[in-house]
């Protein structure tokens, strides 16, 4: 799709690109079909989410699910967990989730992992940037396979807080498989873009948050979409709440039962604890799609079986601190952005832990009701959130697979991105040209990138005749009103300690909260002289790259119209 | 071109008396603006990219 008209010297026509998004816990590859359309593509195990792990038997490497059932026998030849050592000197790393694979440690001036890689008994020395490599080379292999076509350059997803030293770790590592990269995207951009790529996604302005929970680490960002260009306002990350601590959650749950009828803990022991994980994470996804969940592990310790069940209410009890820890995520960086829950349009759920019925239902109170959620649990026609990043990406790389490098780098460097944003809403006055008492209709949104350019139509009084086109910025705010006090009746405390008590009572009047317009700095006034009956009148806005306005406006059919400039502030 | 956002609160006429050149009244000019990074990423940034290496306005792009 949209390729540039002038290519000059070497033609990108030999490139077949595909999108990568490469996680701490899973790695996930997507191309698009001739139709345009992103997919995501099974590796030879039929997955389509592939752990990023790789595993190493008597020189034999395993990648995937299968890397990743070595956990259990073969942990410390295992390597998993390590996206984010890239770029990164030892000392600033997290090791705690290698913790049950091959530990990390400072080689040089970057982190490796010693492992036994090889035939023999030899044991080498492999930086994490040539695990990288090995896991792109998989990713590629599988992609190749699918496609038919020798894979040889990717868009690969970065969480925004990747930086320079990590992006640039992360291009050679894939250089090293064989991959060209033509460009590294931020994480909740590739979503974003996956969802606006849909046929019948419309273009318009919104504010979106995309919560991206993922395995060891839930980040979340606030995003300015205005026309389908997409400004980061807020980010925010952490490593305390994401899906390795609802597995423990589960692990711990599930030992405390064992220990009831068994003598030792299934924690303190290497095998029975990767088996308890294993078994944890499945029981988690399980009880995405059911009410309930079995829990069975054969030997889990001393030679025991064990196998149980859980519902999910009781897993959401437990596991409460964990989905309140999100929803603190998420409304903190809504505020960092200056922005209300109200003035939020759309939340995207992006990430495996997104599956959860419960962080859907939880977004869904903590935004108002106009707010989209889009999570396979609160609207039926979400994309499976575990694959949003590498349909974006590869999305993108269709996008751009045909520009030449130069074109590329040109098009990304700061004085093409950079660029003012406006502080306030434009839009016209409606009803009365008062500023005090007219309704506020936004034309462009606040935070939208300029050069800009809007159009509305908006009808004139029932019999047309002349009218008045009153330019003004607005600001939005929130209107609180406090509803009338009612008596209390009953004098129970609630104090949420009950284990399966889901709904907090209703029974305490909130106040009533609205984002309402402020009028603020009167811009232009142009007059539409002799609109027809039932006539309307369209106004468009243009804001130049130095904040420069026309404004246009005419009857909308009519010929001629009124325009006018603004200058510059 | 795409479709327009409709408004059905109606515009006020114009008061007695309003009369400018050419119909329009310069009265304000933009609130400061902020400089922030736009995603190098879309079809939209695309064109906008096209825009800003080429020098070319909105109304240049539709031809
Ligand atoms: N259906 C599901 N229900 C609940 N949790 C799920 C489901 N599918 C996957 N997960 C969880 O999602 C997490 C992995 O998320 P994702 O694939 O987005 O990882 P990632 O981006 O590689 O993670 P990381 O945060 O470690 O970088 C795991 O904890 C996994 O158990
Ligand atoms: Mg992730």
């Amino acid at each position: 799709m949209a390729a540039e008209g002038q290519t000059t010297g070497t033609a990108p026509g030999e490139r077949h690109a595909i999108g990568i998004s490469f996680g701490n816990s899973n790695s996930s590859i997507a191309y698009t079909t001739t139709e345009d359309k992103a997919e995501v593509i099974a590796n030879e195990d039929g997955d389509r989410q592939i752990p990023s792990i790789l595993s190493y038997v008597d020189g034999e490497e395993y990648n995937g699910q299968q890397a990743k059932q070595q956990l259990i026998r073969n942990s410390k030849n295992t390597v998993a967990y390590f996206r984010d050592f890239l770029g990164k000197d030892f000392k600033s790393i997290d090791p705690s989730h290698c913790h049950a694979s091959a530990h990390p440690k400072e080689f040089e001036s970057t982190v490796a992992f010693e492992i036994q890689d090889k035939e023999g008994d030899e044991r080498s020395t492999v930086t994490v940037s040539e695990i990288t490599t090995r896991n792109l080379k998989r990713l590629a292999q599988s992609a190749t396979d699918f496609t038919g076509k020798q894979v040889n350059s990717a868009v690969i997803t970065v969480p925004t807080d990747f930086s320079e030293k990590q992006k640039e770790a992360l291009t050679k590592a894939a250089n090293d498989a064989g991959l060209e990269v033509l460009q590294l995207i931020h994480e909740p951009i590739a979503a974003l873009l996956a969802y606006d790529a849909r046929p019948e996604s419309k273009v318009s302005d919104k504010t979106v948050v995309v919560a991206d929970l993922g395995g060891t680490r839930s980040d979340v960002a606030v995003i300015a979409s205005r026309g389908g260009m997409y400004t980061i306002l807020a980010t925010a990350h952490d490593y305390e709440f994401a899906g390795v601590q609802m597995d423990k959650v589960l692990m711990d749950h599930f030992a405390k039962e064992f220990i009831k009828w068994n003598t030792t803990d299934p924690r303190e022991n290497d095998r029975s604890l990767a088996k308890l994980k294993l078994e944890a994470e499945a029981t988690k996804k399980a009880l995405s799609i059911g009410t309930n969940a079995n829990f069975s592990v054969e030997s889990l310790a001393e030679g025991a079986d064990f196998a149980s069940t859980i519902n999910r209410l009781r897993y959401e009890t437990i596991a409460r601190k964990i989905f309140d820890g999100f929803n603190r995520l998420i409304e903190g960086v809504v505020k960092k952005a200056g922005l209300d829950v109200l003035e939020i349009d759309e939340v995207i759920l992006s990430g495996g832990t997104s599956h959860t019925p419960k962080i859907a239902s939880n977004m869904r109170s903590i935004f108002a009701e106009s707010t989209t959620i889009l999570a396979p649990s609160t609207t039926p026609t979400a994309i499976n959130p575990s694959e949003l990043q590498a349909r974006g990406a590869a999305l993108q790389a269709s996008l751009i697979q045909e520009y030449e490098k130069e074109d590329i780098e040109q098009s990304t460097h700061p004085a093409v991105t950079t660029v003012k944003h406006l502080s306030n809403a434009i839009g016209v006055l409606s009803i009365t040209g008062d500023e005090s008492r007219g309704v506020f209709t936004p034309i462009i949104s606040a935070e939208t990138a300029v050069p800009a350019r809007r159009t509305i139509h908006i009808n004139s009084p029932k019999d047309g005749g002349d009218v008045l086109v009153k330019i003004v910025e607005g600001g939005s705010h929130i209107k609180v009103t406090k509803p009338e006090p009612k008596p209390k009746t009953n004098g129970e405390k609630n104090d949420g300690e009950e284990d399966e008590d889901e709904d907090d009572s209703d029974d305490d009047p909130e106040d009533v909260r609205e984002k309402v317009w402020k009028v603020g700095n009167v811009l232009a006034e142009a007059a539409v002289k002799g609109v027809k009956k039932g006539g309307k009148v369209e106004v468009m806005i243009n804001v130049a790259g130095d904040l420069a306005v026309t404004v246009t406006c005419r009857e909308v059919g009519g010929k001629g119209g009124v325009r006018g400039n603004l200058s510059a502030p | 071109m795409a479709t327009h956002t409709q408004v059905s609160l109606p515009l006020p006429f114009l008061p007695e008396g309003w009369s400018a050149e050419k119909d329009f009244k310069a009265i304000g000019s933009l609130t400061a603006a902020t400089q922030r990074s736009i995603e190098p990423v879309g079809p939209h940034f695309l064109a906008h990219a096209r825009r800003a290496r080429h020098k070319r306005t909105f109304s240049e792009d539709d031809r």
